[in-house]
C-alpha cells in the first residue's frame, strides 16, 4: 500500500469519510483510493476543509494580508484548527487475487487507513468499467461530475487512451439508456 | 435432396458457432415476424444485412430458418432524432452506436427443425417462434443447400439467394401438381425465369407442356433485349423432345425455324363460346355476342363457315328468321368477317390441329405452339389458344374418366402455358374461358396451367387463389402487388421484399415448389456454359454445337452417330 493519506472516520456499505492528515492534503476529486488491508477501492466523491471545531466557527482574517500564503503564516493556528476531510463511493473490493466491482461484505472499519491509487494499479482496476454503474447511480448533482473526473483521471493512467473512452461511453450509454444528452454531456467533459 | 437439415451449416453439430451473432430475438410475433436486435460488438452492419436473405435462429428446442424482411433504426431516446450526437466525434459516435441507437431486423421465421434431431428429420413450417434472446446467425451457403435441395430429376436449380453462391432448386413434381404463375411487369426477367421452368420440366421428363408462345420466344429462339443477342429456345436445346408449330409459317421459317406443323383450325371447330371470350377485343355488344348462339342453332357445327359466306344484304333477313337485332347481327357479321384474314382458319374441317398436339403430348413431347405475326394479334391469341385448350382439356376428362373407370392409362400430366393471362382470365370473362376452369379444376384431371402475366391484379381472384406457387419478378403496381401476395403465409412482410425486387434477373418464390418463400437471382440462360449445363441431363434428343462452317445436314448426321455409337 502506497503512503496513507487519510484516515477512516466514518463508514457504511457505500460511502465512506476520511479525514486528511495534512490540510488541504486530499486525493483529487474522481481519484481511487484504497482502503485497509484487504484492499476496498473507492472514488473520492466530495471534498470539503472545515473547522475542526464545529462550534469555533472560521472568522475572515486577511484584511490587511497580501496573499493567502501571508494569511497562513500570520495564522499558524489555522493549521491546527481547521481539517480537510473527503466522502468516497465504494466501488469494489479485493477478495483473495481477485478485484471484484461489487461493495465489500462489510464497511472499512474507522481508522483504516488510505491512499491513493498507483496508476498501474488504477489501470489495472478500470479494466473492468462496471464501476461507473455506481457512480452514475450515486444521484445529483455530484454524480456526472464525480464520473467525468474519474475517467479523466484514469484516461491520464492508461495508455489505451481512445480505446479506454469509446468503451466507457458504451458503458455509460448502456446505463443512461434514453438520456443520450447525458452522455455526450458526460464525454464531451471528460475530453477538455 | 440433401439428408439431415444444416447438415453442414454453421450452426451443425450442436455446439456454439464460431461467428458472433447477427443479433438476438427482441420480441415479435409469429404473425409479424421476430425482431431481432443487431449485435453492437459483431462483424456486421445493418448496412450488411438485406432484405430476402436468409437468418437461422437458435432457439431453445428448435432451429429456426427464416428470411429478412424488414430492416429499421431504432433508438432508445427519442430525442437522438432531433439533437444527434455530433458525428465527427468517435468517442460519442462509438458510445451511442449499437447502445442508444442501433439496427433492428425483422425476421419471418418459416421453418423450424427440433434440435438434437438424428439429422434425418425434415424441417417443417414454423408453428412457433424462438424464445427471447435466442441468437441469430446469417444463414450459410450449406444451410441454404440443406434447405432448398440440390439438384436432380425432380428439384431444378432455379437461381441463387441474394448475395450467395448456394443453388436453389424448385420440387417441379410439387409445381406442376398445381397452377402456378409467373408474374413480374415488362422487362423484368418473366421469359427468362419461364424458359428456365420449362427447360426444368422437360427434364424432369414427369410431364408434358403445351406453350401458347405469343411472341415466339419459347421454342426455337428468343431474344435477349438487355444484351442485344438471340438466345436459343426449347427446340434448340431438345430437339426431339420439342414439337414446334405454327400459325405463321413464313415467320418461323424466316426465324430459322422449321416447324413440325402448321396448324390449321376449320371455322367448325369455333364455337359460340369463342366469340363471347373476344366480345371485348372485337368489340361486340352483349347482344351481338349472343348472337351467335342463334346462328348455330340455326346453322349447326359450321355455323361460322356459313354465316360469314352470307352477303350483308342477306343479313337483314336471317337477322329477323332468327329474332335477332338486324344492326347487331351486321355487327357481328363485320368482325367476324376480320377472321377471313387469319389463313390459319379454314373452311375445310379435315385438320384437327388439336389432335395432332394431343398425340404430340401423348407422346411425352413438348409442344410449342408459335404465333409468328399473329401474335400480336390478341383476338388471334385469345381464340386459338382458348379453343386449342378446350379440346385437348375434353380430351384429358374423357382419358382421366376412362382412367379411372380401369379402362386406360392415366393421362400423362400437362402444363397449359399461356401469357397475357389476365386477357383471359380478367373477372369478368374468367368464367366462361377454359382456363379459369383448368385454374380451377382440372388439377384432377392432371392439367395444369402456367400463366405468365404482367398484371396479376386483373386476373379474377379466385383464379389467383388456386395458383399453388408463385414466381414474381419486379413490380409496382400495388394492385398487383397485392393480388400476388394475396393469401400468401406472411404477405405483409412479403410484400416489402417484393417492392424491392431488382428491375432485372431477381424474384421472389414462394408456395408449394419452394420450402419457404426464397428471392433469387436467377440463373444464367443464353451462353454456351448456360446451354450445356441446362443440356446435361437430357440424353434422348441432345444436340451438339454446330462446328465452324458445318452445315445442318452434317450437324444432324453427326448427332445420330453420336447417339448410336
Amino acid at each position: 500500500m502506497r503512503e496513507p493519506v487519510a484516515e477512516v472516520i466514518g463508514s457504511d456499505s457505500r460511502t465512506l469519510t476520511a479525514q486528511c492528515y495534512d490540510l488541504y492534503r486530499s486525493p483529487q476529486l474522481g481519484a481511487l483510493v484504497t482502503v485497509g488491508e484487504p484492499k476496498v477501492f473507492a472514488v473520492v466523491q466530495g471534498i470539503r476543509t472545515e473547522p475542526l471545531d464545529p462550534a469555533r466557527p472560521v472568522l475572515a482574517r486577511g484584511r490587511d494580508s497580501g496573499s493567502l500564503e501571508e494569511v497562513y503564516r500570520a495564522n499558524p493556528q489555522l493549521e491546527r484548527l481547521l481539517t480537510t476531510r473527503f466522502d468516497a463511493l465504494i466501488v469494489g473490493h479485493e477478495s483473495g487475487r481477485l478485484l471484484l466491482q461489487l461493495l465489500p461484505p462489510l464497511p472499512p472499519p474507522i481508522h483504516s487507513f488510505v491512499a491513493a491509487c498507483a496508476p498501474n494499479e488504477v489501470e489495472r482496476f478500470t479494466d473492468n468499467l462496471d464501476f461507473c454503474r455506481f457512480l452514475l447511480a450515486s444521484g445529483p448533482p455530484m454524480a456526472d461530475e464525480v464520473v467525468v473526473a474519474c475517467l479523466r483521471l484514469a484516461a491520464s493512467c492508461r495508455s489505451d487512451g481512445d480505446d479506454f473512452l469509446k468503451r466507457a461511453g458504451q458503458v455509460i450509454a448502456k446505463d443512461a439508456i434514453g438520456d443520450s444528452a447525458r452522455v455526450a454531456a458526460i464525454l464531451r467533459r471528460v475530453r477538455l | 435432396m440433401t439428408s439431415g437439415f444444416f447438415a453442414n451449416g454453421s450452426i451443425s453439430g450442436g455446439g456454439p458457432p464460431p461467428d458472433p451473432p447477427l443479433g438476438l430475438v427482441v420480441g415479435g410475433s409469429l404473425a409479424d415476424g421476430v425482431d431481432i436486435r443487431l449485435n453492437p460488438t459483431g462483424n456486421l452492419l445493418i448496412e450488411d444485412v438485406k432484405v430476402g436473405s436468409f437468418v437461422t435462429i437458435r432457439g431453445q428446442r428448435y432451429l429456426f430458418f427464416g428470411v429478412v424482411t424488414d430492416l429499421a433504426l431504432n433508438s432508445s431516446d427519442p430525442r437522438l432524432r432531433h439533437s444527434p450526437p455530433d458525428s465527427e466525434d468517435p468517442v460519442l459516435m462509438a458510445a451511442v452506436s449499437g447502445t442508444m441507437a442501433y439496427g433492428m431486423v425483422s425476421v419471418l421465421p418459416n421453418l423450424a427443425l427440433p434440435l438434437g434431431n438424428d439429422g434425418e428429420q425434415r424441417p417443417l413450417a414454423a408453428k412457433t417462434v424462438p424464445t427471447h434472446f435466442s441468437p441469430a446467425y446469417p444463414a450459410t451457403d450449406a444451410d441454404v443447400a440443406a434447405v432448398f435441395g440440390s439438384e436432380d430429376n425432380q428439384h431444378f436449380w432455379i437461381g441463387t439467394p441474394l448475395d450467395m453462391d448456394t443453388r436453389v432448386c424448385v420440387d417441379l413434381r410439387n409445381l406442376v401438381r398445381r397452377s402456378f404463375g409467373v408474374f413480374g411487369k415488362s422487362g423484368t426477367g418473366k421469359t427468362f425465369l419461364t424458359r428456365l421452368l420449362l427447360v426444368g420440366i422437360l427434364q424432369d421428363g414427369e410431364t408434358s407442356s403445351l406453350i401458347f408462345d405469343m411472341h415466339s420466344e419459347y421454342g426455337w429462339s428468343g431474344q435477349d433485349s438487355d444484351r442485344d443477342r438471340q438466345v436459343k429456345g426449347l427446340k434448340q436445346l431438345f430437339q426431339s423432345r420439342v414439337s414446334t408449330f405454327t400459325l405463321d409459317e413464313e415467320s418461323s421459317r424466316r426465324r430459322g425455324s422449321s416447324p413440325d406443323e402448321v396448324v390449321r383450325i376449320g371455322y367448325c371447330d369455333i364455337e359460340p363460346e369463342d366469340i363471347e371470350l373476344l366480345k371485348d377485343n372485337l368489340n361486340l355488344s352483349d347482344v351481338a355476342a349472343s348472337a351467335a348462339f342463334n346462328l348455330q342453332q340455326h346453322f349447326g357445327g359450321n355455323w361460322l363457315g356459313e354465316f360469314l359466306r352470307l352477303q350483308a344484304a342477306d343479313l337483314g333477313e336471317l337477322a329477323d328468321g332468327l329474332g335477332v337485332n338486324r344492326a347487331a347481327l351486321g355487327a357481328l357479321h363485320n368482325r367476324l368477317s376480320r377472321f377471313r384474314r387469319f389463313p390459319f382458319l379454314e373452311d375445310d374441317n379435315r385438320y384437327n390441329t388439336a389432335a395432332s398436339i394431343m398425340e404430340q403430348l401423348e407422346l411425352g413431347k413438348h409442344v410449342v405452339l408459335e404465333f409468328g405475326r399473329y401474335g400480336r394479334n390478341l383476338s388471334a391469341y385469345i381464340l386459338v389458344s382458348n379453343l386449342l385448350s378446350r379440346r385437348i382439356h375434353e380430351r384429358y376428362v374423357q382419358l382421366k374418366e376412362a382412367a379411372e373407370g380401369a379402362q386406360g392409362a392415366e393421362p400423362r400430366p400437362l402444363v397449359i402455358v399461356i401469357e397475357e393471362a389476365h386477357r383471359f382470365l380478367s373477372p369478368s370473362i374468367a368464367s366462361q374461358t377454359t382456363f379459369a376452369n383448368i385454374a380451377r379444376e382440372l388439377r384432377k384431371y392432371n392439367v395444369t396451367l402456367m400463366v405468365i402475366d404482367q398484371r396479376p391484379g386483373s386476373i379474377d381472384s379466385e383464379v389467383m387463389s388456386q395458383l399453388g406457387t408463385r414466381f414474381t419478378c419486379a413490380l409496382d403496381n400495388d394492385r398487383d402487388i397485392d393480388a400476388v401476395l394475396s393469401g400468401a403465409a406472411g404477405s405483409r412482410q412479403l410484400r416489402g421484399v417484393l417492392a424491392r425486387l431488382e428491375e432485372k434477373q431477381q424474384a421472389l418464390i414462394f408456395g408449394h415448389a419452394v420450402p419457404m418463400p426464397v428471392v433469387i437471382h436467377t440463373r444464367e440462360y443464353g451462353t454456351q456454359e448456360s446451354y450445356r449445363q441446362l443440356q446435361a441431363g437430357v440424353v434422348p434428343g441432345q444436340v451438339l454445337e454446330p462446328r465452324p462452317g458445318e452445315t445442318k445436314k452434317a450437324l444432324v448426321e453427326r448427332e445420330i452417330d453420336e447417339l448410336f455409337s
